[in-house]
């Protein structure tokens, strides 16, 4: 097996923090002295991961995680504080909408500097010009400056370049949402054909869609770490819970008067009982009131999840065919009981969302922790019922 | 798709310490296209103003020095020519360090997005203007001589190697200034009135002679003042002996350059924070 095409090991960014000239000054001297930059932002840190040949990773994050930062890192644009960077083969970025175009030139006269930017020679750029042109298909748009350009034609232009030169690695960017849709499924055709030919690719987007469409891993990075990094549909299924635990929101309930405010069912109170402690196979009750902003019984959901988040079990009112039980006006309670609670020993969450009447829209995500107290060596989550056929030992 | 990648990655150069001139020349021609392109409206005016400029200058000076201060001769020779001989190198110099210094900032979009070696963009900065200058002085020569100044061409054969020399020396300076002025952006502002003094501190529009005796050691220690010297031989005089102060020539040259290429290459990776 060949070494990875891509080898980025420990790589780190800092920008520096400067507020007054003077900081600068004394950059530039920290700078010349090959010192480091002081007071930094760590834009990524520790970023470790490969690439071989053929394969395809999807970077996926908030605004503001580092998925810029970390493609420039690869691009060669940014040079890292820390870690090391090895690409052994052309990288064709594409960064940006026309990025490294110049508005004044013509599109012929931008693949001249766009492929003079990848460093090919005055010879190689003439015998690709022809097949540049004939693949961002625009037509005599060409000799014209690209400031007269749509938006469109130039990611056209900028595709026909960054792939035409057949580049080692791709590495693009949020380039896929602009275009039209005719476009971007060229696109996406292109890539999967590039992928399906043996190309390797490097994506950054915030369609998950396409993330899991044309990449095999996806990487997770939030404040500039990597938070999880393995095969794309585990990797952007956790994203996108952390989303909507995200936009769930507060893990305290939301006050009677805003959830009135918002039109939101929300529950007002959880209680676990036993409170905090109980020991295994014993009964646990669930007990709490809901918030219905117009007096609609609403559905309520209770999960029971491991302390790290992983889920165990989860049941709502209406699954079982039944309502909560209303206590006053736009209040209604909900009371639920696991008898010899099959959990094995450990720190566990009860957590509960109100719904409404429909059981379609989640309000919010209310939990309370609770202990699971055992001497059992028995291992995972739950004790499932079983009988091993053998001779007893004593 | 089974070939092996080829051994440099166009995508990560950056740094590195032999010239990428060759490699990236290419890119250098466009950089050297585009800089001529930013200052005139297109390539046919822009040789036209290579010719028209330096005439201007030229007839302006003939009508302040030789026609209203009559300064007819300067140690037995046309002070006009005496003037032009040294004052285009100074022109040309002053431009391609007040350009090279702003350089990097023209070029922030592509920084900020595409790999490339930063320092082809000082060069063509420098080599677009120190080339049309030197084309201008050409013809400045030549238009002397048809008035019938006492050009000596042969001088030439000194003078270029002089203005590559000077060439050298210009590029490095400005390979300095442009990297701190990316991240102090006060450096043009003091380089326009430092460069202003520096003019009148070299005997330009005077020869060193008419200097008091006392400050003659100073104005004589500016290096410049030596390169004016060596055009002032060779194109009014024909003197094309070489000796050690022009072997020292070279060698400050060339730690100029050396030193403004380190200070860059310390700076550079930095830069597309800064831009």
């Amino acid at each position: 097996m060949s070494a990875p095409l891509l080898h980025l090991s420990g790589v780190g960014k800092d920008y520096a923090k400067l507020d007054t000239n003077a900081g600068r000054v004394g950059l530039v001297f920290d700078l010349l002295r090959g010192r480091g930059v002081t007071h930094a932002f760590h834009a990524l840190d520790d970023i470790s991961f490969d690439l071989a040949a053929g394969e395809s990773l999807g970077i996926i994050g908030e605004n503001g995680a580092g998925k810029s930062t970390l493609l420039k890192v690869v691009a060669g644009v940014i040079t890292p504080t820390r870690g090391s960077v090895d690409v052994r083969g052309r990288v064709g970025a594409l960064l940006e909408l026309g990025s490294g175009f110049h508005p004044e030139y013509s599109g012929l006269a931008n693949i001249d500097l766009a492929a003079a930017l990848l460093g090919l020679t005055p010879s190689e750029i003439a015998a690709k010009r022809d097949e540049i042109v004939a693949f961002a298909d625009i037509g005599e748009h060409i000799h014209d400056p690209i400031k007269h350009y749509s938006s469109g034609m130039v990611v056209r232009l900028g595709f026909a370049v960054a792939t035409a030169l057949k580049p080692d690695v791709l590495i693009t960017d949020e380039v896929l949402a602009v275009g039209d849709e005719s476009f971007q499924k060229k696109c996406v055709a292109w890539m999967e054909n590039y992928l399906a030919g043996g190309g390797t690719l490097l994506l950054c987007s915030h369609s998950m869609y396409h993330v899991q469409k044309l990449c095999r891993a996806a990487l997770w990075l939030k404040d500039g770490r990597i938070v999880r990094h393995g095969p794309s549909p585990e990797v952007t299924q956790a994203y996108l819970a952390y989303h909507e635990e995200k936009s769930v929101g507060a893990k305290k309930p939301i006050a009677a008067p805003r959830a009135s405010a918002e039109g939101y069912y929300a529950i007002q109170s959880l209680t676990v009982d036993p409170p905090g402690r109980i020991a295994a196979g014993a009964t646990l009750a669930v007990r709490g009131e809901v918030y219905s902003p117009d007096d609609r019984v609403p559905v309520v959901l209770i999960g029971l999840v491991r302390a790290d988040g992983t889920p165990v079990y989860g049941v709502a009112t209406d699954m079982d065919g039944v309502a909560p039980v209303r206590v006053r006006a736009q209040r209604f309670a909900f009371w639920l009981t696991f008898p010899q609670l099959p959990l094995l020993p450990g720190k566990y969450l009860v957590r509960a969302h109100a719904l409404d009447p429909e059981g379609v829209r989640l309000f919010d995500n209310v939990e309370q922790p609770f202990v699971v107290e055992g001497t059992t060596r028995e291992l995972g989550l739950v004790r499932i019922g079983h009988g091993w056929n053998g001779s007893e030992t004593k | 798709m089974a070939s092996a990648p080829p051994p440099a990655a166009p995508g990560v150069v950056a740094s590195g310490t032999s010239l990428p001139l060759l490699r990236h020349r290419a890119l250098f021609s466009n950089f050297f296209r585009r800089e001529r392109f930013a200052r005139y409206l297109g390539s046919v005016s822009g040789f036209a103003w290579a010719f028209l400029h330096p005439l201007a200058l030229l007839g302006v000076y003939h009508f302040v020095f030789t026609t209203v201060f009559r300064a007819g001769a300067m140690n037995g020779k046309s002070f006009l020519l005496f003037v032009a001989v040294a004052l285009w190198p100074w022109l040309a110099a002053q431009e391609a360090l007040q350009r090279g210094t702003v350089s990097i900032g023209g070029y922030a979009g592509l920084i900020r997005k595409v790999a490339f070696p930063h320092e082809l963009i000082v060069y063509a900065s420098v080599a677009a203007t120190l080339v049309l200058q030197f084309v201008g002085y050409l013809v400045v020569l030549v238009v002397l001589a048809l008035f019938g100044e006492p050009v000596r061409f042969e001088g030439l054969l000194l003078a270029i190697p002089l203005w590559i020399v000077l060439s050298v020396a210009i590029t490095g300076l400005a390979l300095g200034l442009a990297a701190l002025q990316v991240f102090i952006r006060d450096i043009e502002h003091i380089l326009l009135p430092v460069l202003m003094i520096l003019m009148y501190l070299t005997p330009i529009l005077y020869p060193l002679s008419l200097v008091p005796e006392s400050m003659k050691p100073w104005v004589a220690a500016n290096p410049f003042g030596y390169l004016v010297d060596r055009l002032r031989d060779a194109l009014l005089d024909g003197q094309l002996a070489i000796g050690w102060g022009d072997a020292a020539a070279v060698v400050v040259a060339l730690a100029l350059f050396a030193a403004g290429r380190w200070v860059f290459l310390r700076l550079s990776p930095h830069f597309e924070d800064f831009v």
